[in-house]
């Protein structure tokens, strides 16, 4: 186990500067996730942090020890591959022998590693198989198991469900939250599946276009992103964007959207003028009378447990709207919206959450 | 498919069937007349007629080949040879295939667009240099002799880096991951996950080297370093061409490529469009 730290790191591909001057600490033993769109830099991070990529300025600590000079397979760090690399003409066992091998490790230590990793992924059976008598969801296990047997300070996974069928993603991402619980070693893992970070991460490291928008935990990056982008990227559906007005009334803060009417804003938020109110579809209420607004239905969505109503307010601004399973809402209707604002965030025109902001 | 339909496949199918069958008469007659006539006296070799099967089935050239000539030393430079070539060959070319693919260092360009080229020129144009160079280094009539100048095969090597190549990186990175040095690397996961380019190849260069003739006739003026092919040669006597007898040299000669063939029929096709791939 072991803390991960980067800092002030950067990274050019030829000329294009990539990662430009990050930081960010990953305690020992946390889950971390990286979420982020494609072509975010999730990928190249991690892969800096296991030796893959070079690091050009700035420095890697792991387990206090400096490594952006050393050795990948030096580092002390495990990674699973997205296509988990298995070598296919070696069986599971020697595959997962190859890297104890090579560091000339005594043979009783590595038959007591493998028998443990077979034990924790309870892959007994599967050992002398080769790769490719194996289903995509035992091989990713194998996988896991090749970098269990190092007992490394850290693993990296990049990406590694994104080969497996739905049904197998979600079995797999609960195992693997249990190993990291059973295991409790720190864990990187990457993807852009909000899902997976929300489930599995105890902080997640929202990244965009190669630089970090914010690093909490599940419910902080949802209930209070740091950006326009953090907010709208985690949630689904997406959060809504109203441009308003915010202007200070006898100690109330009021929101004047662009269809003139208004809405009472909790007095204590930051944030006065034109700005953004982001408000998430589960706190925009549908009513036939008496709503804050009124907004013409285009479609409604029936997923059974809930139901997704789009609606475009009179100045076309479009609201999604989330109610109950059993929504009478037809496409078409005039509808009443009511706004609960009471975990509403505003954003600059700069992206920034405002109490973000206000408080830098 | 409609039963019309079925029928014409049908009949399109068998006529393809008999023209091939009767390329594949064209091509193995002479090898069949060959080895018929190496089993005829020698005065029945020479009768102004066709005859496809001998009166007097005889083995005296056989017999003749195997006891009067240096017939077992000519095998044993052919193989010592061949397997020579065969086994430099391959491993140089790994090496070269590997570097060329896998490793970054300077000039890894210019190097590949050298051996690309050097591709185009024939080992024909080169002979006088090598017999000049080989000579000059006391290596005529040796193995060594024989052995060297056969070892350029660019189109190994491209084929080795091509298969590299097609690697995902992500093996080459869990190796890296793995602790494994350049070697271990190489030989523990590129080596074996190509291992049918490796077998496809090592047939051909064999057969190539086997069968080769203009440079091992060169290398070797005297009888005890000729290979079989060259060895051949030697039988004609003053008296003029035994023709039966100098075929069933040949024939002995051809025995182990034609073994090879067949034992490896898969590899062999699968070599040839592989090298084909690269030269068309
Ligand atoms: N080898 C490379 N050479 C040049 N540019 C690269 C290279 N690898 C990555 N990049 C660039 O770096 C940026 C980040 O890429 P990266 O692969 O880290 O993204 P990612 O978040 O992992 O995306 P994805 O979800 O698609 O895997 C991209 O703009 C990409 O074009
Ligand atoms: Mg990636």
């Amino acid at each position: 186990m072991a803390d991960i730290v980067l800092d002030h790191v950067s990274k050019s591909f030829g000329k294009v500067r990539v990662i430009d001057d990050l930081s960010l600490t990953v305690q020992s033993g946390e889950f971390i996730v990286f979420l982020g769109p494609s072509g975010s830099g999730k990928s190249t991070l991690l892969r800096m942090i296991a030796g893959l990529e070079t690091i050009d300025r700035g420095r890697l600590l792991i387990g206090g020890r400096e490594c952006q000079t050393v050795a990948p397979g030096q580092r002390n760090v495990a990674m699973v591959f997205q296509n988990y690399a298995l070598y296919p003409h070696m069986t599971v066992r020697e595959n997962m022998v190859f890297g104890l091998r090579n560091i000339g490790m005594a043979s009783d230590e590595i038959r007591r590693r493998v028998e443990e990793a077979a034990r924790i992924l309870e892959m007994d059976q599967l050992l002398d198989r080769r790769p490719s008598q194996l289903s995509g969801g035992q091989r990713q296990r194998v996988a896991i198991g090749r970098a269990i047997v190092k007992e490394p300070a850290a693993f990296l996974f990049d990406e590694p469900l994104s080969n497996l069928d739905a049904a197998l993603r979600v079995r797999t991402r609960v195992e693997l939250a249990e190993l990291h619980h059973r295991i409790g070693t720190t864990m990187i893992y990457v993807t852009h599946d909000q899902t997976e970070a929300m489930t599995m991460a105890d902080r997640i490291v929202v990244l965009n276009d190669c630089r970090i928008e914010q690093v909490g935990t599940p419910m902080e990056v949802y209930t209070a992103p740091a950006s326009r982008f953090v907010a709208g990227f985690i949630g689904s559906p997406a959060m809504n964007f109203l441009p308003v007005e915010v202007i200070n009334s006898d100690g109330q803060a009021l929101a004047t959207l662009d269809d003139g009417s208004t809405i009472g804003l909790p007095p204590d938020i930051a944030g006065r003028g034109r700005l953004d109110l982001g408000v998430r579809p589960e706190n925009v209420g549908i009513v036939g009378e008496g709503g804050m607004t009124t907004g013409k239905v285009k479609v409604v969505e029936h997923l059974g447990d809930r139901t997704i109503v789009y609606v475009v307010l009179g100045d076309g601004t479009p609201v999604t709207a989330q109610t109950g399973g059993h929504s009478q809402v037809r496409a078409g209707e005039v509808v009443g919206l009511t706004f609960d604002v009471e975990g509403a965030r505003l954003f600059g025109t700069d992206g920034l959450a405002q109490d973000q902001a206000a408080a830098i | 498919m409609t039963p019309q339909t079925a029928r014409r496949a049908n009949l399109a199918g068998g006529a393809i069937t008999i023209l091939t069958v009767v390329c594949a008469v064209i091509w193995a007659f002479p090898l069949y007349w060959g080895i018929v006539s190496s089993l005829k006296p020698e005065d029945e070799v020479v009768r102004p007629y066709i005859e496809l099967w001998p009166d007097t089935l005889t083995f005296e050239h056989y017999v003749h080949a195997l006891t009067a000539t240096q017939i077992g030393r000519w095998y044993l430079n052919s193989i010592v040879t061949a397997v020579g070539t065969t086994v430099l060959t391959i491993l140089t070319s790994i090496f070269c295939g590997y570097a060329l693919s896998q490793l970054r260092f300077p000039l890894r360009r210019p190097l590949y667009w050298l051996i690309l080229a050097s591709f185009m020129v024939p080992t024909q144009v080169l002979i006088i240099n090598h017999f000049v160079l080989v000579a000059n280094m006391g290596l005529l009539n040796t193995w060594a002799g024989i052995i060297l100048p056969q070892l350029i095969h660019p189109v190994i090597i491209i084929i080795y880096k091509q298969f590299f190549d097609q690697v995902p990186k992500e093996f080459r990175e869990a190796a890296v991951m793995d602790n494994a040095s350049e070697w271990r690397i190489l030989f523990k996961v590129f080596v074996p996950m190509n291992w049918g380019v490796t077998t496809a190849l090592s047939i051909v260069v064999f057969i190539w080297s086997w069968n080769a003739f203009l440079w091992p006739f060169l290398a070797a003026t005297k009888t005890e370093w000729m290979t079989i092919t060259v060895g051949i040669t030697q039988v004609n006597d003053a008296f003029g061409i035994y023709y039966a007898r100098e075929l069933s040299l040949a024939v002995l000669a051809g025995l182990p490529v034609a073994l090879a063939y067949l034992l490896f029929q898969r590899q062999v096709t699968r070599a040839i469009t592989l090298s084909a791939g690269i030269k068309g």
